[in-house]
């Protein structure tokens, strides 16, 4: 059940943790999903990470530019602009309030 | 990066698009632009297949359409997109039967899934393909009047139609090492074109066959039935025990039918065929091959007692008699 509801989480706010990520470094979508993993996201899918990094570029967020490789594929990488930069400000206040919140929340449930 | 991962990321993709067929064609592919290449990603750091990993490709389309912000699960309102909803979900059905069959059937193979042994023989098909294209150029292009062969012949240069073989095997193989053509246009001629080509196979491969059955006909047609023994014999020449030559021997066999061989027809001086007048062999003992006595129709019956009578009779019977067994 714990599982579901990290899952149920992450979708909230995994746009946000993918702009946090692409803050200091550009990265291409398996890079990012290790970032996200080593960072403590552990039950992050690919399928979501991918789909995610669509959908942020679809809508501004983000820009892209292929980097040739000799050995492997060419490589995608992600990059925050500044309407991204913007976003993650604002979400990332949000959260902090909300995240805030919750701590309270939960540290009044511990001492009853 | 080697071609059985591009095969397995190429499969991958497959199952992903045909999971998301609920979605327009343009946001599917506009979605899975990248992700053969975030697949080689996945691929790159080991660790297992790609169905290892990342679970089987409708559960990572779901997840996909759902994190991109698509739902294939709220249907549009609208006739068409009915149509499309329904298509997709027999799509969706015929997919799980296929892979059904597909999980069936691969222990048969020897693999876990048939289509893991399908995608092995992808280049078999790629040169096969090739050779097919080739073929189909040189049949618009040959003369008409004379059957195409095995070759792509386009004129009557051998050279050219194994230069002609060689370019649309190399292509064919090119096009495959290539990753799936990203718009939906270039693989819709794709598709079209495979199609075409597997029924020019088809219809050449029974056309080809039902040739080379004719052939075989024509060659028993027009052989000359083999030569039986004896055919090339003219005239028969017996002689008896002191080598002299007997005329007027009659022939039988063991069930008392006269033995015919030769033609009864002797060359006069001048060459030119007449028809003989003495019954019996030989018909011309002027040509005897061995001249021992000198054998003359007078003398015939009398020359040869002791050859035995079974073996001559009278020199000038009108009808002959049927000679009694020497036994």
């Amino acid at each position: 059940m714990l599982r579901v509801d990290a899952t149920q989480l992450l979708k909230g706010v995994l746009d946000l943790a993918v702009l946090a990520v692409l803050r200091d470094e550009d990265g291409y979508g398996y890079d990012i999903l290790r970032r996200l993993r080593a960072a403590g996201l552990e039950e992050v899918g690919d399928a979501s990470v991918y789909g995610t990094l669509r959908r942020l570029f679809n809508n501004g967020l983000l820009n892209s530019y292929v980097v040739p490789s000799d050995e492997g594929p060419h490589r995608k990488y992600y990059a925050l602009n500044e309407a991204g930069r913007a976003e993650l400000q604002s979400s990332g206040k949000v959260w902090q309030g909300f995240a805030s919140i919750m701590e309270d929340l939960l540290r009044e449930r511990g001492k009853a | 990066m080697n071609l059985t991962a591009q095969d397995e990321i190429a499969v991958y993709v497959e199952g992903v698009r045909e999971a998301l067929a609920g979605l327009p064609a343009a946001t599917r592919d506009e979605l899975l632009e990248d992700l053969p290449e975030h697949l080689a990603e996945v691929l790159a750091e080991g660790g297992g297949s790609l169905y290892e990993r990342l679970g089987p490709p409708a559960a990572y389309a779901a997840e996909l359409s759902a994190s991109a912000g698509f739902t294939t699960a709220t249907p549009p309102a609208g006739e068409r997109s009915r149509i499309a909803e329904t298509a997709a979900r027999h799509r969706a059905r015929i997919d799980r039967v296929l892979r059904r069959a597909d999980e069936r059937a691969g222990p048969v193979l020897g693999y876990a899934r048939a289509s893991e042994f399908l995608a092995l023989l992808r280049p078999a098909w790629w040169v096969l393909r090739g050779y097919l294209a080739a073929m189909a150029v040189a049949f618009m292009l040959h003369d008409h009047d004379t059957p195409l062969g095995l070759l792509p012949r386009a004129g009557d240069d051998d050279l050219a139609a194994i230069l002609l073989l060689s370019l649309g095997i190399l292509g064919s193989i090119w096009l495959g090492r290539r990753a799936r053509p990203a718009g939906s246009w270039p693989r819709r001629l794709q598709r079209l074109g495979t199609g075409f080509l597997v029924i020019f196979a088809v219809v050449g491969f029974f056309e080809v066959d039902s040739a080379a059955q004719r052939d075989y006909y024509y060659t028993v047609e027009y052989t000359d039935p083999p030569p039986e023994p004896l055919s090339d014999i003219r005239d028969v020449f017996v002689y008896d025990a002191e080598g002299r030559l007997l005329v007027g021997v009659q022939l039988y066999d063991q069930h008392g039918r006269p033995i015919r061989l030769g033609d009864p027809m002797c060359d006069d001086e001048l060459d030119s065929p007449v028809p003989i007048v003495n019954p019996g062999y030989p018909y011309c003992p002027d040509q005897a091959p061995f001249r021992a006595g000198e054998p003359s129709l007078s003398t015939a019956p009398s020359t040869g007692p002791s050859a035995g009578d079974a073996e001559q009779p009278p020199a000038t019977p009108t009808t002959p008699a049927i000679p009694s067994p020497s036994r």
